[in-house]
């Protein structure tokens, strides 16, 4: 290793460098005390930009950097341009993205539209008919469809009218006859079309002028990640989560404009920030909340408006139900978990479940459990099975088992007198309905004929629906 | 540098105080004497790896009949030892008289033994000479290597060593094997068929005994584990219990009761011999029979603990799903009705079929296209006459 310092500069006792006077002067009079201070040292001098020893720039012309080893010089720069990132946000929104027409399908002739009257009927079981424009609006308002579904390969959003949809139409239907709310649970394996299910509710209410308000995934209430705070003057305390209610408002004025601007409000809201007279339209009330601050007061308002008597009949519903039927993740001030029913909008959905808040002008609580994503809920699960057993009068009912400690006291009780629906997979007169509207849309590209659709029935698990998307439509063998 | 076999050489000689210890007579005969002389004839060198033991200056010097030795020379007989000692001043009077008494007893000796005497210290002297010679280790040796170690406890050469008059190990063995192969076949063919006269028919038990107990023999050899005794029952059999009291005498039984057999299990292995476990367990179904016909807590409020066991549930193949000629039947039933069917839409056009229906939009656009098509048209009509007069791009 050579010296780091030149000789002629230790031999001086001056700065290493022989400066001109002005530079000198400009130099930070800190770098010159070091110099001057420490002119022996065993480590290289490492100057700011010098190209190597014995240059005589204007850092240090005397100063000779020892032998340095340069690793990796015949190497290329790896760091290639790699574009503009995304913004934040847009990956999200692209996962979240829900497409609901593709104009590269084929139109499919002979479809037809949704009426009120065609879902009820059940001659029109195992048919696809398409969901009209206006509620295809409200529908998206309300997010009811979901990103796993297959919209966005074909033309038109279009759905089978499966038996248990007449079915549950019909009851839906019924309870509103009789003002009654219908509670009930959808659940079944996974990718058997509970959320469509739910979607196809919706639809039914929107086609007989409901209010709908849905919760789209009950996980987004309960995985704290939405703002929540106590409410003041709750005792035991519970929980509003102003932002998601604020969306919720937003959500629900959006879908039902049609049957909200009908309706004008019946109770005065003192308590409300904004000044509502009695008589005023419910539209506005729903527009006063511009906020997350005073959201939750507002949805209150809406809702008590909303259940007053000569309304319209309601549908309330949610996805994933194991979510909100467990202890969530939020956090009181003494640091405690929150039970996912004392927040406040998750109460509401569970009183209304459990029967505690009834419609007075009748309606449907519905719940749709989800497979793929969904915490373990052994109360919930075990509640489902005990309904589904005594709803088929099975001669024996699912028992607790008592050496357990995971039970849940408060989801046994308020899933004491639900309905339950078991979705399993479709007939095979349906199943080759459908295949034959995705060869009609020309995704399909075989003969539907009883072989080809037993062989997709049998790949897809006894007509599950999603595994027969997955076996038919989402391989890439077109 | 000493090795240990020098130094375990070094160590034999002791010192002449320890050598006179060894005298407890006060009065030592004339043989012990001549001992001591000789010993003081095989002294070459005080160097001595035990440590020294200094006389005590008080009664231990003056007890009586104990000779001060110190050798300062080879003596050739006791005689000439006793003479010399005798001409000390620093002797005491009885030390004096009784060397003076045993020189006496040595004068009065026989010439012969006196010669053989002599002889005896001069061979000791001749043939301990080597040994007392002090080993110097040589210059160029390496860690003394070529030093004889002269006090091996065994001379271990050619042990081993095989004298070709034996078999190898190997054949003892083969011969052990037949030994024993015919020793077996000596009690199967004449002590076997003694056994016979001991066998019993087999009686299924009967309802009264329902304990069925297990033991282990390891065939007269003995074994931690042959005293040990299993025990199994149903509770089911146990007919003078009522169904609760079974109930609670399986939840008595714990983890051993196995639901899925319904079965108590139960084993002991605590006594020293079988016999004692056995009863140990008799009684332990016993009280635990009576517990259970206690009616005082039947514990209800208790429900029964499986936690234990895994229940392993064996998948079948089901029954409905054999394949049998009747299903056989039905399913090419099924089969002709859906080609039916297929066919009849096929022939009135029902049948949806995704690659026509892809060709035929392939194709409808197109003529849909071409009857649309735009005629680009200028305005004022065409004027074919100017097209010419277009200045060419320059090249």
């Amino acid at each position: 290793m050579s010296a780091p310092n030149c000789l002629r500069c230790l031999l001086q006792l001056r700065p290493s460098v022989a400066l001109p006077r002005h530079l000198l002067v400009a130099r930070s009079t800190a770098a010159i005390a070091i110099a001057w201070t420490a002119p022996f040292s065993t480590t290289t001098a490492n100057n700011a930009k010098t190209g190597g020893g014995g240059s005589k720039d204007k850092t240090g012309g005397h100063i000779r950097a020892g032998k340095k080893i340069k690793l990796g010089k015949f190497k290329k720069n790896t760091t290639a341009d790699r574009g503009k990132a995304p913004a934040p946000g847009e990956r999200k929104a692209f996962r979240k993205k829900i497409l609901l027409s593709n104009n590269n399908a084929l139109p499919v002739p002979g479809l037809v539209d949704l009426t009120p009257e065609h879902m009820l009927d059940p001659q029109n079981a195992a048919t696809v008919l398409s969901i009209p424009d206006a509620v295809v609006d409200q529908l998206r308002a309300v997010e009811a469809f979901k990103p796993t579904q297959c919209w966005g390969v074909f033309r038109k959003p279009s759905m089978l009218l499966r038996t248990e949809t007449i079915d549950l139409m019909n009851r839906m239907k019924g309870a509103a006859k009789q003002k009654q709310t219908l509670r009930l649970v959808v659940t079944g394996d996974r990718i058997t079309g509970k959320s469509m299910l739910l979607l196809q509710a919706m639809t039914h209410a929107f086609l007989n002028d409901w209010i709908v308000v849905n919760i789209p995934e009950g996980q987004e209430l309960t995985t704290a990640s939405t703002e929540y705070a106590a409410i003041p003057g709750s005792d035991p305390v519970r929980y509003m989560q102003q932002t998601y209610v604020l969306k919720l408002i937003q959500a629900i004025r959006k879908a039902n404009e049609k049957v909200l601007s009908k309706l004008s409000t019946v109770q005065s809201h003192p308590e409300l920030p904004q000044h509502i007279p009695v008589g005023s339209p419910l539209m506005q009330l729903a527009n006063s909340a511009k906020e997350a601050d005073n959201a939750w007061m507002i949805f209150q308002a809406l809702w008590q408006e909303l259940t007053a008597r000569g309304r319209p009949p309601m549908l309330f519903a949610l996805d994933g139900l194991s979510h909100i039927m467990k202890v969530s993740d939020y956090r009181s001030p003494a640091f405690e978990l929150i039970h996912a029913h004392d927040l406040a909008l998750v109460r509401l959905f569970v009183e209304s479940l459990g029967g505690a808040g009834a419609f007075p002008n009748g309606g449907a609580v519905l719940a749709a459990t989800s497979r793929g994503n969904s915490p373990r809920a052994p109360s919930m699960e075990l509640a489902l099975q005990q309904r589904e057993a005594e709803q088929a009068k099975a001669a024996d009912v699912p028992q607790p088992d008592p050496f357990f400690r995971g039970y849940d006291e408060r989801v046994q009780a308020a899933l004491r007198t639900v309905q339950v629906l078991k979705l399993s997979g479709i007939s095979k007169l349906e199943a080759r309905v459908l295949m034959e509207y995705w060869a009609a849309s020309g995704i399909l590209r075989t003969t539907v004929d009883e072989s080809a659709v037993s062989e997709k029935w049998t790949l897809g698990g006894n007509g599950v629906v999603g595994e027969m998307e997955r076996a038919a439509l989402l391989t890439m063998r077109l | 540098m000493a090795s240990t076999a020098n130094s375990l050489r070094l160590g034999l000689r002791g010192s002449s105080s320890q050598i006179a210890r060894l005298q407890t007579g006060t009065r030592p005969s004339p043989p012990a004497a001549v001992a001591v002389a000789l010993a003081a004839a095989l002294r070459r060198r005080c160097l001595s790896t035990m440590p020294p033991r200094w006389a005590a200056d008080g009664k231990d010097a003056e007890a009586p009949g104990e000779l001060e030795l110190e050798f300062s020379r080879n003596y050739a007989n006791p005689g000439e030892f006793l003479a010399d000692y005798l001409r000390k001043d620093t002797i005491t009077r009885a030390e004096r008289q009784q060397a003076a008494r045993m020189l006496e007893q040595w004068k009065e000796a026989p010439a012969e033994l006196q010669g053989q005497y002599e002889q005896l210290a001069r061979n000791v002297y001749t043939q301990a000479a080597p040994l007392k010679r002090p080993v110097q280790p040589r210059k160029n040796s390496f860690w003394n290597a070529e030093e004889k170690d002269t006090d091996l406890i065994t001379d271990e050469v050619g042990e081993d060593d095989f004298e070709e008059d034996d078999i190898l190990s190997m054949g003892h063995g083969k011969l052990e094997e037949h030994r024993e192969a015919r020793e077996y076949s000596r009690v199967t063919v004449w002590e076997m068929p003694l056994l016979s006269k001991f066998a019993k028919p087999f009686v299924p038990p009967t309802g009264d005994e329902v304990l069925r107990f297990r033991y282990t023999t390891y065939m007269g050899e003995f074994h931690p584990a042959d005293r040990k005794v299993v025990v199994e029952f149903c509770p089911k059999d146990l007919r003078s219990l009522t169904d609760a009291q079974q109930l609670k005498l399986k939840k008595l039984a714990g983890p051993r009761y196995n639901p899925e057999k319904d079965i108590i299990k139960m084993s002991c292995e605590i006594h020293e011999h079988q016999a004692q476990n056995k009863r140990h367990l008799g009684d332990m179904i016993d009280r635990m029979i009576a517990t259970a016909k206690d009616p005082t807590d039947m514990f209800e409020d208790i429900p029964l603990d499986t936690r234990h066991h895994t229940f392993t549930v064996k998948p079948k193949f089901p029954k409905e799903w054999r394949m049998t000629e009747e299903r056989r039947k039905e399913l090419e039933a099924i089969r002709q009705e859906a080609f039916r069917l297929d066919e009849a839409r096929r022939t009135g056009g029902g049948l949806v079929d995704g690659v026509v229906r892809i060709q035929e939009a392939l194709a409808a656009p197109q003529a849909a296209a071409a009857e649309l098509q735009p005629v680009m048209a200028r305005r004022g009509g065409a004027r074919p006459g100017k097209q010419n007069a277009r200045p060419q791009p320059r090249r």
